[in-house]
């Protein structure tokens, strides 16, 4: 079996997987018989110039028009809720983050179990590409579930785990959170998804996701650790 | 006024006196589509800068400020003017009187007040062209970031909205009492056309729904000019309590904008299949259905925004829900196609193509509803494509297709049909290649309101591919403007009742004289249904 990338990125794309099949599905069922109808039932003057006027509604048809949607969209509403719930729900083993946004980046700050800041990272604002110095990375463990706790100095921010495809905003005077998990290590990109003005679309972060060992070791070192940068950026598919 | 009724010079030949104090609807109507359409076109090209600056990573047109600023007004401009006032204001005034058989709206000087507030908003909107005044915090404008020096203007964002919330409750209310109090005796409620029924519904959110972004805009404007502390939390305010105020309005509004495009669908499609409306009943139904649903959906605009989980799924459930009232819809017209006698006249193929983005718009709505997809590409350019999908290519094919149905009734004259055919084709395909790959890129996780990304190759592809796309449709939309222009001028001479349809706007001669139908009300026959093609006088089957 192929190994799990990341977390929630696989449930979400099964999801995904389930919305467009049953889209497909859907649109077939009535986009066909609608270009069948189009192309057979043509005006032609002398012999079709009139369309029936007896078919006009149908009482059956139409109620399996009602409920058959009612039961795709209960169905979908509730298969969403059970990822949804499993989505907000952080696992026990999480380490925690404390991500504190500001126009236009973020503070990252690493907290022990009762709450102390181990290490801080800040990724300021670049607005001339999409690269960062290796101070600016945030560093991450792989395999292990990441809580991140977010809010906001000044606007409305987010936050917004590209490989991870979860997304919750940074709100000023609220605490909001968001969990995940990445399994293999390399770079992956972070972005604002609020938008929060002229260096929003440079809102950006690049998270760097080491093996265990290595983690611990830049946790508690003082120095960036380092780990083999790829010239080619890890994109999710 | 009898003779009046005898004038028979075309009233859209009246002197510069006419219609500057003008209370005809049909002169109103005419005014608030001029001024609807010009906007378009310019919040188009506001659109087209955005597009190109994003067809490569990097910036190479505008700057991060110019894009802001073109991005908000593309928004603002498109859905309050374009989607809103086009159809409501501009098609609504000039055809809820025809259709119930009325002389003129219930309030013909009101309606003139709503026109000159939407005017009002039209030159402040113009204004924010001036450097230093531009408007920069996209249409949503939400705090604490509007509020900020970095979002430009905010009193003209305030203000605006003020004025065309007025002049939307005045109209609402005119619409609503003339449809309740000026039907032509017969013409009862099931025997009112789909376009009547579902202008009616969405002015009832109107009335409903403005009053809640006007609170909202009024409390940006203390908080940003007065020192009020509604949305500051260092004073106890909060961000979020704009975004459920804005969206308990700005969710229904689109129906506002999409319920009549649907009325445009079901009054085109059966003309030219000549065949009844299938479904009728459960039309309606649906129509106030998505009505009461559209105001218990709201969250689904917020549900990233760090509200508690409990309501992100109930607010899931109802979302998708709206779906079925929709789905009714789409399947009745399937249905009126069946066994009907299609003219692929060039109007219906644009409610045919609207009825296709429609359905796309529609399907890609739901991992957007279904909160667990939605952590994932909320604010991304997955949800962009697919509210152009509904919001603009639904509505507009819609209207463009509403223009060539009802051309000879406003002006005498054809719509060009070889240039409307074409200017279909190329708008259908340039719009299908920019937003589908947009949903695509958004899939991938970029976010929405970039000018800039970072250097993924595909990513930069599926950009250049949309941009594209976007020029074909641009070039679309200039030939169906040519259209107009030429229709206008040179357009051959229409008949009445050039489509031959039992709606009882056709039973005037074109252009439609002042006053309609005159003192009397039309008289109306026992059988008459606006959908009943049998019932017509020979000849005109």
């Amino acid at each position: 079996m192929e190994q799990i990338f990341a977390l929630p990125y696989e449930w979400w794309k099964e999801a995904v997987i389930v919305w467009l099949i049953i889209s497909v599905i859907i649109y077939l069922v009535v986009a066909v018989p609608g270009l069948y109808f189009v192309m057979k039932y043509r005006y032609k003057p002398g012999e079709r110039e009139i369309g029936d006027h007896d078919f006009e509604s149908h009482a059956g048809l139409e109620a399996v028009f009602v409920v058959i949607p009612t039961l795709i969209v209960l169905f979908l509403a509730t298969y969403s809720f059970s990822i949804f719930k499993k989505m907000r729900t952080v696992p026990d083993n999480a380490m925690t983050i404390k991500v504190t946004s500001f126009m236009w980046g973020w503070q990252f700050d690493y907290l022990d179990e009762k709450g102390n800041v181990i290490k801080s990272v800040l990724t300021g604002y670049n607005p001339n590409d999409y690269t960062l110095s290796e101070e600016e990375k945030p560093v991450i463990p792989a395999g292990k579930p990441i809580k991140v706790l977010l809010t906001s100095m000044d606007v409305i921010h987010s936050f917004y785990v590209q490989p991870a495809r979860i997304t919750e905003d940074a709100v000023p005077g609220r605490i909001t959170y968001l969990w995940f998990q990445i399994n293999k290590p390399g770079e992956y990109y972070v972005f604002c998804r609020e938008y929060c003005g002229t260096g929003h679309s440079h809102m950006f972060s690049i998270l760097k996701v080491v093996p265990p060992e290595q983690f611990t070791a830049w946790l508690y070192g003082n120095n960036a650790v380092a780990i083999k940068s790829e010239t080619n950026k890890e994109v999710a598919q | 006024m009898r003779e009046a009724i005898h004038v028979e010079k075309p009233y859209f030949l009246a002197s510069l006196r006419e219609w500057l104090f003008t209370t005809d609807h049909k002169k109103i109507g005419i005014l608030y589509f001029t001024v609807s359409y010009v906007f378009f076109l310019v919040a188009g090209l506001f659109g087209m800068g955005v597009r190109l600056e994003q067809a490569q990573p990097g910036m190479q047109v505008v700057s991060y400020d110019t894009y802001n600023y073109f991005l908000t007004g593309h928004g603002v401009v498109m859905l309050l003017w374009w989607a809103i006032a086009a159809h409501i204001g501009g098609f609504g005034n000039f055809l809820l009187p025809l259709m119930i058989g009325a002389r003129d709206l219930a309030f013909p000087r009101l309606n003139a007040l709503s026109w000159w507030m939407f005017f009002g908003a039209s030159v402040l909107v113009l204004l924010t062209l001036i450097p230093g005044n531009q408007i920069k915090m996209m249409w949503t404008g939400y705090p604490p970031f509007s509020s900020n020096p970095d979002a430009g203007v905010t009193a003209l964002y305030v203000f605006v909205i003020h004025l065309l919330g007025a002049s939307s409750i005045a109209t609402a209310v005119n619409f609503i009492v003339t449809y309740l109090k000026m039907r032509a005796p017969g013409v009862t409620f099931w025997k009112t056309n789909m376009y009547v029924h579902t202008l009616i519904a969405a002015n009832v959110i109107q009335l409903i729904g403005v009053p809640s972004l006007a609170g909202a805009v009024t409390m940006l404007l203390l908080d940003t000019y007065f020192g009020t502390n509604f949305f500051n939390p260092a004073k106890g305010g909060d961000p979020l309590l704009y975004q459920n105020v804005f969206w308990f309005y700005s969710h229904p509004v689109v129906y506002v904008q999409v319920l009549p495009i649907f009325g445009f669908f079901s009054e085109i499609v059966p003309v030219f299949a000549r065949r009844p409306l299938f479904g009728y009943h459960t039309m309606v139904f649906a129509v106030w259905g998505i009505v009461a649903l559209s105001f218990i959906v709201w969250i689904h605009h917020m549900f990233v925004s760090g509200v508690p989980n409990w309501i992100r799924v109930l607010m899931s459930y109802t979302t998708l829900l709206i779906a079925v009232p929709t789905g009714i819809k789409i399947f009745n017209w399937m249905l009126t196609l069946y066994k009907g006698a299609i003219q692929l006249r060039s109007q219906m193929l644009y409610m045919l193509g609207g009825i296709f983005m429609f359905l796309i718009g529609g399907l890609t709505g739901i991992p957007n509803a279904m909160v667990a997809i939605d952590l994932g590409i909320s604010d991304s350019l997955f949800v962009v494509g697919h509210f152009h999908y509904v919001l603009g290519m639904a509505v507009t094919l819609g209207i463009l297709g509403a223009i060539i149905h009802w051309f000879p009734l406003a002006t005498g004259k054809f719509y060009p049909e070889n240039l409307g055919k074409i200017s279909f084709w190329v708008i259908f395909a340039g719009a299908n290649i920019f937003y589908f790959f947009q949903m695509v890129v958004g899939m991938l996780g970029n976010p929405r309101r970039y000018p800039d990304y970072p250097p993924i190759p595909e990513w930069a592809a599926l950009h250049m591919i949309q941009t594209i796309g976007a020029l074909i449709l641009g070039v679309g939309i200039i030939i169906f403007t040519w259209g107009m222009i030429k229709g206008l001028i040179s357009g051959e001479k229409a008949p009445q009742n050039p489509w031959k349809s039992p709606s009882l706007e056709w039973r005037l001669p074109v252009p439609a004289p002042a006053h309609n139908f005159g003192d009397e009300p039309p008289k109306i026959e026992k059988d008459w249904h606006p959908y009943r093609f049998d019932k017509l006088e020979e000849g005109n089957k």
